[in-house]
Formats: C-alpha cells, structure tokens, sequence
C-alpha cells in the first residue's frame, strides 16, 4: 500500500462527504414530504432554497441586520415562500397529469432563478457572510471545520426531530393521512389544502437551511461565493438530492435522510482511490441514480394502488 | 387543422381505411388555413429583416436566424414531450451532441457542412436509444430525473472529452458554402436558417398526421389502450425519441454555424440545465403540441432575451413575467400561443361585437404590461 506510507486525510474527507451528505439530506426531506403530501415532483426546490439565501443576502449586506438573526428569517421566509408556492400555484393543477404538473414546477424554477439573478445584482460573484462560528477542530491528527461539523449535526438532528413528530404530533397525522389518502382524509375531517400548505412551507425551509448551511461557509474563513452556476435552475446539489429521496422511493423518510449521507460520502470517498477510480468522483451520482431508478425504489414502499394513484 | 386529437380520435384515425396509412411519413396538404400559418410564420420571421433595413444594421438579422435556429432545437421538445408525452430534461444535451459532431467532421475531418448535418443527426441517435431504453421502465417523473441525470453524466463525460468538443474553446468553423452562394453574409445566412426551419416545421406538423406520429399520440394519451389497439409502444417511443433526437442534432449543426464556435462549459451541468429548461418551458408557452407552438415559443423567447439584454439586464424583468406567463398558461391554456390564437379566432368568428373588443383587451393588457415592467425595471436598475 503506497497511500499508507504518506498521511491519507481519511477523516477530513468523510466529514467533507458528511456535510455535504447533511445537504442532501435536508433537500431531499423535503422533496420527500412535499412529493408525498401533495403529489409534486418539486422541481423547483433549489429555487425556493435561493430565495432564502437572497433574504440572507439582502439583510445582511443591505440591511446590516447581524447574520445569524438574518439566517433564522431567511429560514421563515423560505417556509413562506413555499407555502405561497402551494397557495397560488400547485393547488389549483390536478394531481392527474404528471407531465403538467413537472413542467409547471420547472415554470416556477424559472421564475425563482430569476428573480435571484435579480435579487443578487445582476452579479457574476456574490459573496455571502459566514453566520455559523468558524473555527478548526482538531480530533486526533485530523483538522475539521467547525462548519461542516455543524451541518452534520444539524441535518441528524433535525432527523431526529422531525421524523418522530412526523409520527406521532397531531399534524404529523394529519400530514400523513393526507398523503396516503386525500379523500378519507377530508372525509376525517382533515382540511387537505391547510396541511399540503404546511408541508410546503416545512419542506422550503429545510431546503432554506440546507442552502443556508453550506453556501455561505463553502470557502471557509472568507465566506462563501455564489456563482452564476448556483444561479441555475437545479444547482449542482439537488440532482444528488433526488438521488437521495430516490434511495427511499421518494416517499421514505428515514431513508432520504440516510440516502442523502451515503451520496455525500459516495462523492467524496473516490477522492481517496487510485487513480482509474478517483476519475469516476463526477458520475458517481449519475451511476447510482440511474441504477436506484431502474430497480424501481418506490416498490418496496408504496402499495401497488397508492403508487398508480401518484403516478397516473 | 386541429391541433389537440384526443385519445379516441388518434384511434379512430388509426383505424382508418389502409389506403390512408400506406406511406408512414405523409406530407400534409396545402390546405387554405395552413397557407395562412406559414405565411404568418414567415412574417413573423421577416419583422427582424424589416427592422433591419430600417434602422441599417445586421444585428436584427443575428436575431433573424437565432430564432430560426432556437425554433429547430424547439422543435425536438415538441416531437419527444408534446407528441411522445415523454419528459426530457436533456434536449439542450442532444444539441451539444450535434453541435460537436458537426464541429469534429468539419474542422478535424474536413468534410463539408452539408454533409456533416446529417452526420450530426445520426450521432444523437446511441444516446436516443439509451434514454428510449430508460423510457420503457421509467414514466413520468422517473423519466425525468433519468435524463436530468443523463444530462449531468454526458457533461462529464462526453463535453469534457477534448478530442471530441476541441477544447475549451470549442471547434470553430465557418459558415457553410454551396457552390456559387456563400451564406456567411448576414441575410444569407437568415434565410436559410428560416427556410431550414420552416421545412422542419412543415415536416413535424405533417408527423402529426402520419401513422408513426398517430401512434405517438395514442401512447401519449393512454399507453395500455394504445398497447391493446396492437401499437408497439416501446418502438413508438423509440421513434419520438430518435426523430426528436434527430431535430436537435441539426439544429445543434446550424447552432454551430450561428455562432461560430461555443464553449463545451455550456453543455456541462449546471449550464446545460439552464438551457434545457428553457427550451422546454418556452416550448410550453409557444404551444407544445404543435410544430408551429415552436417557432412561436422560440420567437417569444429569443425577442425577449436578445432584445432586452443590451438594455440593462431587463430581459431578467421579462424573464420573471414570462415565468408568472407560463404558469398561468399551464394552468388555464396548456396549448399554448397556439391554443390562445384558436380559442380568440373562433370567439372572433363566432361573436365579432365580443370577441374584437376581447382580443384586443388581451394583446394591450400584455402590452401594458411588459410596458411596465421595462419602465420600472429601467428605474430599478439605474438605482
């Protein structure tokens, strides 16, 4: 073994894939919710996620509100956001057409990023203020950043939360009868549109924080730098983040969460290949995606009726 | 001239006498009411020249063969998602695939345009078949994270394979040649752009009607009805695959040739969703179940970005109506321009006293309405 003889940064890279892992995790918790509750392929996630980085931006830079504060609204904000995307969009689309119902939700990615563009200036570069306190940590011989261990820790514990309240809170149930059947759940007394409204809002604000967690430390000390490539429809995060919600059949929790972990790692654990190997860090997100498709995850999840249900 | 056939009239037109379905690609006939769709087609196209030789310049007539070059790329989406009812989030992908292809045969090769075009076209067609294969396991939103993740892969890996995109910089070549007529000057080159565009046009529209494009149609609306009529299911969605494919494998050829040499980084993720997305959302607002919705989409489409760029990032303004635009017209004209033109015509022919004042009430709301936001977005961006 040549890569033992010289020091192989083992631990640094698995918190790097962590905290990018946390990232996908919280994105695709929201995909999850959103899809199960109401039906949406929610194309339009990365795009509500940067309307909350905008809030940030704008508070901090143009407002001078101090940064962590700015972060904590601009997670509401995003949860309002996705809540007004429901009100006046997605409920008024029938469920029955998924071919409608994605190319309205790319319709709204569109207008999402562009209003980004519009609310970041026009700019090819912005750069975001740090709100989470930056500091190295050292466990044994490894330096880690205290950023990265942050979102680690706040995408398993919001997991840990949430997926009990989801189960067993009063809205949880509600949530949960409206996901698996929308008419028993009126039926029951349940108002569809007033939970699929919260299941929204709770998905735009994990997809808020998500963002918020790593675009504004992504290079460390100064901050982070956001690019006309973050200024797109998906990003470079949420293709993962499907991948991930894909690993629970879209409509697992538990699993997007660990889904999204072993994508994180997936990425970065190639950086420590040989070479002919290492080549593949790029695609290995592709080559697992396509292979969570075709052995049709949502199969172990969903009855065969409530899938035809999602899916006609 | 109809422009959605439902489920049941796709069938019944299947089961008309043989003699009709003998040819499997059919040309439609110049009907009255076709004419009058290509000549409006074709002025729409002439605006660009008009203003041009009125205000004395050759950028209207870039703009001029940038539509006629969006409209074929517009085109694919029209064949895979509004005929297929396949949802692909990688046309701009197939583009790049065409645009390379064309790029290697005459730069590297050395061969001519005319012959690299359909060179360009055949090279989409291993990567049609890969995602038709994808397409038989996966439908709806599976499909489309497949070829958004198609998409991501291909930029890796095929636009990042130097000897296959030229570099960073891209292959440059220059504007083709026939013979005695040089289409490298301005106009030349619009026209035959537009008359490229408008063949494709006519062939996609006469797809429609054709048993294949029928077939896709009865898939489309109902894929176990179509399955229990006899239709090869798997094979039609191959075919709108390919042809789509196809489609955008000669419009990536005139891409090229439009702009001389564009970068590979373009068709890299997360760029290449930009695009993709875009010309699947204004195919949507031109009409997506029509071939002519394309050239509407990609004329609505290249004003507003082209035109307003220069006038300090407005297009941004515009880009944020045309959004609300699409959504509105999802919901409530999922047809499009194309559906909007017949729904006022037949109000028109039915009900001038109502119908006139309606139009006309409609086209100066817009009207008001993109006013205001240029004004405001002129005041916004000075601050």
């Amino acid at each position: 073994m040549i890569l033992a003889a010289s020091r192989v940064p083992i631990v640094e890279v698995t918190t790097f894939g962590l905290a990018k892992g946390a990232v996908y995790a919280l994105l695709a918790l929201g995909l999850v919710l959103i899809y199960r509750t109401t039906g949406v392929t929610n194309f339009a996630h990365w795009g509500i996620g940067l309307m909350g980085v905008v809030f940030y931006f704008l508070l901090t830079s143009k407002a001078g509100v101090a940064t962590p504060l700015a972060a904590g609204l601009a997670v509401v904000t995003c949860g309002f956001v996705g809540a007004l995307c429901y009100r006046f969009v997605f409920r008024y689309v029938k469920r029955t057409n998924q071919l409608v119902l994605i190319l309205i939700a790319l319709g709204v990615a569109q207008l999402f990023t562009a209003l980004s563009a519009m609310g970041f200036g026009f700019a090819s570069t912005t750069i975001l203020d740090p709100w989470l306190p930056i500091s190295t940590v050292s466990v044994g011989s490894a330096s880690l950043r205290s950023t990265q261990l942050i979102a680690i820790g706040a995408a398993i514990g919001i997991a840990m939360l949430f997926l009990p309240w989801f189960r067993y809170s009063r809205t949880g149930r509600a949530l949960r009868a409206v996901a698996q059947n929308r008419e028993a759940a009126s039926l029951a007394g349940i108002d569809e549109h007033r939970y699929s409204t919260v299941a929204w809002a709770i998905g735009a604000a994990l997809a808020g924080l998500a963002l918020l967690l790593i675009l504004p430390h992504a290079s460390g000390e100064r901050g982070g730098v956001i690019t006309t490539a973050d200024i797109t429809p998906f990003g470079i995060y949420l293709i993962p983040a499907f991948g991930a919600a894909l690993v629970g059949g879209l409509v697992n929790l538990p699993l997007a969460v660990v889904g999204g972990f072993v994508f994180g790692i997936a990425e970065n654990a190639l950086i420590l290949a040989p070479e002919p190997w290492s080549s593949l860090r790029s695609t290995i997100a592709a080559i697992l995606i396509v292979v969570l498709l075709l052995l049709h995850t949502e199969r172990f999840f969903v009855a065969r009726a409530e899938q035809e249900a999602l899916e006609t | 001239m109809r422009s959605t056939i439902t489920a049941e009239e796709a069938i019944a037109e299947a089961e008309a006498p043989p003699a009709a379905r003998r040819l499997s690609v059919r040309f439609p006939s110049l009907t009255r009411g076709r004419v009058i769709t290509g000549g409006v087609l074709l002025g729409l196209g002439l605006i660009p020249v008009g203003v041009d030789a009125a205000r004395n310049t050759t950028f209207w007539e870039y703009i001029g063969a940038y539509i006629a070059v969006w409209a074929m790329l517009e085109l694919s989406v029209v064949v895979v998602t509004g005929y297929g009812g396949l949802i692909s989030l990688m046309p701009f992908s197939f583009v790049g695939i065409g645009c390379f292809a064309t790029g290697l045969a005459v730069s590297v090769w050395g061969w001519p345009f005319w012959l690299a075009v359909p060179f360009a076209a055949l090279a989409t067609v291993p990567i049609s078949v890969a995602v038709g294969a994808a397409s038989v396991r996966l439908k709806g939103l599976y499909l489309a994270i497949a070829t958004l993740t198609f998409a991501s892969a291909l930029g890796e890996t095929l636009f990042k394979w130097e000897a296959f995109t030229g570099g960073q910089a891209g292959h440059t070549i220059d504007r083709p040649k026939l013979g005695p007529v040089d289409f490298s000057g301005g106009f030349a080159f619009y026209a035959l752009t537009m008359a490229v565009a408008l063949v494709l046009v006519w062939m996609v529209h006469g797809l429609k009607s054709s048993r294949a494009g029928r077939a896709m149609l009865a898939v489309r609306d109902n894929e176990r009805e179509a399955q229990a009529l006899g239709i090869n299911s798997t094979k039609t969605k191959l075919t709108a695959l390919v042809i789509g494919g196809a489609l955008a494998g000669v419009g990536g050829a005139f891409y090229l040739a439009l702009l001389g040499s564009p970068a590979p980084a373009g068709f890299q993720s997360p760029y290449v969703d930009v695009s993709s997305v875009l010309l699947v959302v204004w195919a949507v607002i031109g009409g997506i179940e029509a071939a002519s919705g394309a050239f509407l989409g990609a004329f609505a489409l290249i004003v507003q970005q082209q035109v307003f760029q220069g006038a300090e990032k407005l297009f941004v303004f515009i880009g944020v109506y045309a959004a609300l635009v699409l959504v509105v017209f999802l919901i409530f004209r999922p047809g499009g321009f194309v559906q909007v033109v017949k729904i006022q015509s037949e109000r028109i022919r039915v009900n001038p006293a109502r119908g006139i004042p309606e139009t006309a009430g409609l086209v100066l709301f817009n009207v008001i309405v993109i006013w205001l936001i240029i004004h405001f977005g002129t005041v916004a961006t000075k601050t």
